[in-house]
């Protein structure tokens, strides 16, 4: 080989190399806007959605991406409004509220119309609730919609218990009965209205042992369930069946109840009967009974066996817990910490009296009588169509943000006509019919979802484009590519990654950067040492410097609490107020006060070796040897901007207060199960978008259990909080007690607040009409493509506040029907 | 055929082929840029963290200092959005696309070759079966099983040598470490199979040949026709195919690393740089140059090293 | 000769149904359900899920259920886009891939072929070097960097061609380029090494004994010979480029079968991973069948019983 070949080797590697530079530095001068800007030739917006939508059935998928289609498609009784998301008219032209904030009548307009032809009426809104809440719909947002009456045991295949022939009320087994309150007249009288407004019934779970732990929980159900003479409607053959001893059960029947209790023969007495209805009572209510693990090996009789083999399994379940808990037990010496144990282990053993009754109901049906359940249907829900255009929706407690909620995608209307016609596939493009102000065009499945004006749309005449294209685009960089080269004209939210902000935030006009009703946290596992204890908690929370976190992050600020600031303004002043109030109570300096999330790496140390890990100068930092730092992991799901903060977060603790957290990168599927499991060992990356416009959306997160909030935190006494907070008719009252709420959860820091997010998309000048709201959602009949470019955003100071002719006059039209109903507040 | 005149053969046949090698400027170019590198990537991340202070994890902590700067003296390779040095992080990322690269090569030398070989030489119903299997490891995705692997096995419950490994090298609780090793084992059992069927080819028209018959007439067992007579006479294409299998596994990291199932943070591999780098293409091209160029120009000379072996080895397709 | 086909095609079956259980096991074994999302669901909700779908059933009757629908090719409704079966889907992804891989091919073919036997016939040559070191350096660069690079210059700086989203012609461009790229630098490999072999072997130089002309020797002669080892590359690229490449669909955002495949694996779309899965497989072990067969004309010292 000769020397010149060989350099032409290194000539073409070079070039190569050289012309990356010069592709790399060739910067271009800076331009009014970014890319090319030119509105498309036909009057269609081109907007990336995001992923490929799972179904175009509004009441399947719960993500994002689908709500903005779902947008364009489905109209309900309420709609977003295009700039701070309230609930404006739809199909429903105007509502009214209860006094108590617990029902609501909607009063539908009587032009709309399916895009098929069909007139819609109050039966569509019924239809579609109902079948939401079906359980073989699988919703996965059904659970949005649990403020309706009755609605979550329909989802859930409950029953309603009778007694008697009469149905059992939550007020004839609560611990303390009070009076029933008389029914306020509000709308129409109907039967259905007396039914729901009734005194709420008693729901049990589907499932027998769940059923059988809720029956326990309460003396005065329990005692419901007990046998009675009654109920063994057929005690000789009863009788005769448990002595024959044919197989495991009767044989354990047998052998332990009292021989008094099995004379009952032909022609037996009441008295013989309840003596055999008695010694069933005590034999299947000891609490040996599981202890004896008679299911162990318990040959199942054939029409029970479902459930024996279930009950056997749980029995196996317990009997491994207990052994672990006396292992336990035996390896302390702390006798208060025994006794401790001890009760959990009674916790554990439990009773299932109901669930053997079920099991000896199931064995027996020619005998006994079956407990009376009554499966929970859709016509128990909460909505009712009063007449052909009004429609009353009753919620089981008091929900002021309700009509805020019923613009969402689960709440907006499916065709009866076509979905009890095809079943599953009436998503299919020939097959869909649909209600919003397009329909369906053309369908490409992972590439783009064609729209076109829906001319049987109640408002057509106000839509403004022709159509829409929403475009699937998977990756963050193919967005900005497409929009750039002026393919598409807008992009969904959070599609600028964090290292491009710089380069387009200088486009002011099309970037758009606004509060997001969204937040970024970190759960800690409360229920794992040793974030079991706050004051860690709060000294790993304390250890991290927001301000500069959500400065690099460039577009987000900083969450000290757990309610975005900026989203709701009167709520901010609300936690001003009652934060002085608390501070005064707490007898806390002011200067203290400012400082107890903000930054304090000196007081987070102080926290952490008050809690028994003592933090140590090394050097020119800090150690703290004791802390096993091995033994947790913050854990987050693979995406850039969460491998950013982790190692953010994580620096910043390894500085202040010298503990090495390891960081622990799952792929999404495999994070959240693991995080709604409690899998993890100390902290979970979280993030939440708000599903209505009220700082409740955040709270509840951390509200019962299991909760949203991924922590493993349950509190009765924030439960309660909220639950007051309510059911307080005083909108500033109730955000009282919400602030004093949120300040109570923050003293026990279930989670540390890190971000509050920000809008972060982008949309080209010429695309008018749509905004940065707080969730960005976008109501499409309001967008409108400008072709003058004089007209286009230039120089916009801020969106939100600049109002458009167009838009302002649509807007004022669509809200002049909203009668506003004085709400009752004596 | 005796133990002590064979040796004297193979010297010269091995020396025959080095002098080819030597005499091909490409290949030597290969040899000469593979060694910077390995002594690069062995010395270099401790000479940065001796000098400069920088490491490949370290985030500075002030806010205007975490963003990307272009290369300067301080950092000549630029750093990344995260304001690490870039130079430290090509040097780290450097050990374990080669440690991919390499242990994989080991195991598809380990695995590939005696199941080929046994293969190869067992024959009929034997042979079918045995290249049935790998035809059905080659059918399943690999990128399942690597997602199941790291999913799986990532967890607390990880095999107990993979976090002894890890607890070796990256200290006590380090996930991502335990992670790259899993890399290494998932990319190994898939990367054996082509092996296995270029050594079975090789053995196949080997085992018919004299000295076969001859070893197998005088007596000798089969693994040891096998492994001291058929082996070393494959070495050959075996050896022109493991250079080629490097490139071929650093790629195939570089892929999993752009679907986001690599290496992990804050641990970096050539494969995961281009793809962090790849994304700031337009607005910071030094985060895909420096890495870039690296690994082409590691693949470059693994590519002319392996071309110059097989001119080497197989005079047959010498140049005339 | 033909009963090594049918016994080949034959064994296929099983062999995918193995295929099939060990993908089956592997989507079973990672954590994670197609129904998880931010939001925790109700316990209740989860029950009616699995129970439509039979999750519930104990794993041994799953399976033998999942494997009669193989057997039967229905494998139903893809669980993360109800309504939309798993054949329908392969049908309306598989031509997207199918489209981007052949003309990719094709194209690869061209370049390729005719830089190899330049290269090869103007041995030591400033082109040979020169061809050759782009074809190494084509192999050194991963698809996923040469595709962006691409995209930056031709739509983001010169606005020529979209990039992304196969929108008619303009559309295939890049994508084509990008996926030809590899495969062209392997094929001029390929050719020029096969055209040398075939170059110095007798019966070449037989022919210009006889007195044959170089134009003559070339074409008639050589390059038959030299195609071979393409010939047997073909066969496994083919079957992979059919099925789709990953990398490039998810850098061009095409709707192939590579891209809805590897996001069914993030999303555990198990009827969907199943059914490309047993497609995939069975496409390349016919391929695989293919090219041993043709090795069979190809090298008449091969021959199967």
């Amino acid at each position: 080989m000769t020397q010149i070949n060989f350099k032409q080797v290194i000539t073409v590697f070079v070039v190569f190399i050289f012309s990356l530079i010069v592709a790399g530095c060739s910067s271009s001068a800076k331009t009014q806007f970014w890319g090319k800007t030119q509105p498309p030739k036909a009057n269609v917006m081109r907007y990336v959605t995001g992923p490929e939508p799972e179904s175009l059935d509004p009441h399947i998928p719960s993500g994002q991406p689908e709500a903005r289609i779902f947008m364009a498609l489905y109209d309900g009784l309420v709609e977003y409004d295009p700039r701070d998301q309230q609930p404006i008219p739809a199909i429903a032209e105007s509502w009214e509220t209860a006094p108590n904030l617990d029902e609501f009548i909607f009063h539908l307009r009587k032009n709309a119309k399916w895009s098929d032809g069909k007139p819609i009426n109050a039966n569509d809104f019924v239809y579609s609730f109902r079948r939401g809440f079906r359980p073989e719909t699988l919703s996965r947002t059904a659970s949005l919609g649990y403020f309706i009456t009755y609605s979550e045991a329909f989802n859930g295949k409950q029953y309603f218990l009778q007694k008697d022939g009469k149905f059992v009320l939550m007020n004839d087994v609560a611990a303390e009965p009070h009076e029933a309150k008389p029914i306020e007249p509000f709308g129409a009288e109907t039967e259905f209205r007396k039914f729901i407004k009734s005194p709420e019934r008693v729901t049990l779970p589907n499932d027998p042992l769940k059923r059988s732990q809720a029956v326990e929980a309460n003396p005065k159900l329990k005692e419901i369930f007990k046998f009675t003479a009654a109920d063994l409607k057929n005690a000789p053959t009863l009788t005769a069946k448990i002595k024959s001893s044919g197989d495991d059960l009767t044989k354990f029947l047998a052998a332990n109840l009292p021989p008094a209790a099995l004379t009952c023969a032909e022609n037996c007495t009441e008295a013989q009967k309840q003596s055999l209805a008695d010694g069933l009572n005590k034999l299947l209510d000891t609490e040996s009974l599981f202890a004896q693990a008679w299911f162990a090996n318990f040959a199942a009789p054939e029409n029970s066996k479902a459930l024996a083999d279930a009950l056997a399994a749980e029995n196996n379940k317990r009997a491994a817990a207990n052994a672990t808990i006396d292992e336990e037990i035996a390896g302390l010496d702390d006798d208060a910490k025994k006794a401790e144990k001890e009760k959990l282990k009674k916790k554990q053993i439990g009773k299932l009296f109901a669930a053997n009754r079920f099991l000896l109901e199931e064995t027996f049906p020619d005998e006994i009588v079956p407990t009376p359940l009554v499966l929970v249907k859709g016509e128990d829900i909460g909505i009712e169509a009063v007449d052909e255009f009004t429609v009353r929706i009753t919620l089981r407690q008091s929900a002021p943000f309700f009509v805020g909620l019923l613009a969402h995608q689960f709440f907006r209307l499916v065709p009866e006509q076509s979905v009890e016609k095809h079943g599953r596939s009436w998503t299919r493009p020939q097959n869909i019919v649909t209600c919003g102000a397009f329909k369906l065009k053309t369908f490409k499945p992972y590439d783009v979802l064609i729209l076109e004006k829906d001319l049987n749309y109640w408002d057509a005449e106000n839509v403004k484009l022709d159509g829409m294209e929403f475009v699937a685009v998977e990756d963050q960089f193919t967005r900005l590519n497409l929009y750039k080269s002026g393919e598409v004209d807008a992009i969904l939210n959070h599609s600028v990654p964090s290292s491009w902000i710089d380069e387009i935030k200088q486009f002011e006009d099309e970037y758009l950067n606004f509060p997001e009703n969204a937040t970024s946290y970190y759960s800690f596992n409360v229920r794992k040492p040793p974030f079991d204890n706050p004051k860690i908690r709060k000294a790993f929370s304390q250890a991290l410097d927001r301000q500069t976190l959500s400065d690099s992050r460039k577009v987000t600020k900083p969450l000290f609490y757990y309610t975005p600031t900026g989203i709701f303004p009167d709520y901010d002043k609300t936690m001003e107020k009652i934060g002085e109030e608390v501070r005064a109570e707490k007898k806390i300096t002011p200067d203290e006060w400012a400082k107890r999330n903000d930054f304090d790496p000196e007081n987070a140390r102080q926290l952490l070796t008050e809690a028994g890990f003592p933090v140590e100068k090394s050097g020119s930092g800090f150690s703290c040897p004791s802390f096993p730092a091995d033994k947790v992991a913050l854990t987050f799901n693979t995406n850039e901007s969460n491998r950013q903060i982790a190692e953010f977060v994580q620096a910043q603790w390894k500085q202040n207060l010298g503990v090495q957290i390891p960081l622990k990168n799952m792929e999404f599927k495999t994070f959240l199960p693991m995080r709604n499991a409690l899998l993890y060992d100390g902290m979970a990356q979280s993030l939440w978008s708000g599903d209505f416009m009220d700082p409740y959306t955040f709270l509840g997160l951390h509200y019962g259990f299991p909760n949203d909030g991924g922590s493993g935190f349950q509190d009765d006494k924030y439960d309660k909080m909220l639950d007051d907070a309510n059911s307080e008719l005083d909108p500033q009252k109730r955000y009282d007690m919400m602030a004093r709420a949120e300040y109570y959860l923050f003293d026990k820091m279930p989670a540390m607040p890190l971000t509050i997010n920000a809008t972060n998309w982008i949309k080209k000048p010429y695309v008018k009409g749509l905004y940065p709201n707080p969730g960005t959602l976008h109501p499409w009949k309001f967008v409108y493509i400008e072709r003058d470019p004089a007209k286009w955003d230039k120089n916009v100071k801020n969106i939100m506040t600049e109002k458009d002719a167009r838009v302002e006059e649509q807007l004022a039209k669509l809200k002049s029907t909203m009668s506003q109903t004085p709400v009752n507040t004596e | 055929m005796t133990e002590n005149t064979e040796p004297a053969r193979g010297t010269s046949l091995w020396r025959d082929a080095w002098k080819r090698l030597l005499k091909n400027k490409l290949a030597v170019f290969g040899m000469i840029v593979l060694v910077l590198m390995v002594i690069a990537v062995a010395i270099g991340p401790a000479i940065i963290r001796w000098t400069t202070g920088f490491t490949y994890d370290f985030i500075p902590p002030t806010s205007d200092l975490v963003k990307s700067f272009p290369p300067s003296l301080e950092h000549p390779m630029g750093t990344d959005e995260q304001g690490r040095d870039l130079l430290a992080r090509v040097l780290q990322g450097g050990r374990i696309s080669l440690a991919v690269g390499l242990i994989s090569t080991i195991v598809s030398l380990l695995i590939g070759v005696s199941y080929g070989a046994t293969a190869g030489y067992l024959g009929g119903k034997i042979d079918n079966f045995m290249m049935r299997i790998v035809d059905i490891i080659y059918s399943i995705p690999y990128i399942l099983i690597v997602i199941v692997l790291l999913s799986v096995f990532g967890g607390p419950n990880t095999f107990g040598w993979i976090t002894w490994l890890s607890e070796k090298f990256g200290g006590a609780g380090n996930a991502g470490m335990s992670q790259i090793f899993l890399l290494f084992f998932a990319l190994g059992i898939v990367s054996w199979l082509t092996m296995a069927r270029v050594v079975r080819g090789q053995v196949l028209s080997l085992k018919n040949q004299d000295f076969v018959m001859a070893a197998r007439a005088t007596g000798v067992s089969t693994p040891a026709i096998i492994f001291r007579h058929l082996v070393p006479n494959t070495l050959g294409p075996v050896i022109v195919y493991a250079t080629l299998t490097v490139p071929s596994v650093m790629l195939s990291e570089a892929f999993l690393s752009f679907l986001g199932i690599g290496v992990q943070p804050p641990y970096a591999s050539w494969g995961s740089l281009c793809a962090d780098g790849v994304k700031n293409l337009a607005i910071f091209p030094w985060q895909l140059i420096f890495p870039g160029v690296t690994m082409a120009l590691t693949l470059f000379s693994l590519n002319f090293l392996g071309d110059g072996l097989r001119d080497a080895l197989d005079p047959q397709t010498r140049k005339f | 000769m033909l009963s090594f086909i049918i016994r080949r095609l034959l064994l296929i079956i099983p062999m995918a149904l193995l295929v099939i259980t060990l993908t089956w096991a592997l989507v079973r074994l990672a954590p994670g359900n197609f129904y998880d999302n931010e939001k925790n669901l109700p316990a209740a909700v989860v029950a009616n899920i699995k129970e439509k779908y039979g999750l519930d059933k104990p794993w041994y009757e799953q399976y033998g259920i999942m494997l009669w629908n193989t057997v039967r090719g229905d494998f139903g409704s893809s669980v993360k886009n109800p309504g939309r079966t798993v054949n329908e889907m392969i049908a309306t992804h598989l031509p997207f891939s199918a489209t981007v891989g052949i003309l990719a091919y094709l194209l690869a073919l061209v370049i390729g072929l005719s830089a190899g036997i330049i290269a090869a016939l103007k041995q030591n040559s400033a082109f040979d070097y020169g061809s050759m070191s782009l074809a190494m350096l084509g192999l050194s660069v991963p698809n996923f960097v040469l595709g962006p690079i691409l995209i930056l210059v031709f739509s983001l700086w010169l606005f020529w061609l979209p990039p992304a989203r196969l929108s008619g012609f303009s559309g295939l461009i890049l994508p084509v380029i990008t996926l030809a790229g590899v495969y062209a630098a392997y094929i001029a490999r390929l050719t020029r090494a096969g055209m040398l072999e075939v170059m110095r072997s007798d019966y070449i130089r037989t022919a210009r004994a006889k007195g044959l002309n170089e134009k003559t020797v070339l074409l008639r002669h050589a390059i038959r010979g030299g195609l071979i080892p393409v010939v047997s590359f073909t066969g496994p690229a083919l079957a992979a480029l059919l099925a789709g490449t990953v990398v490039v669909e998810k850098v061009f955002a095409i709707p192939g079968l590579g891209n809805i495949f590897i996001q069914a694996v993030f999303n555990r779309d198990e009827p969907l991973i199943l059914g490309i899965v047993a497609f995939l497989s069975i496409l390349i072990m016919i391929f695989n069948l293919l090219v041993d067969i043709s090795y069979a004309f190809l090298d008449p010292r091969i021959r199967y019983e």
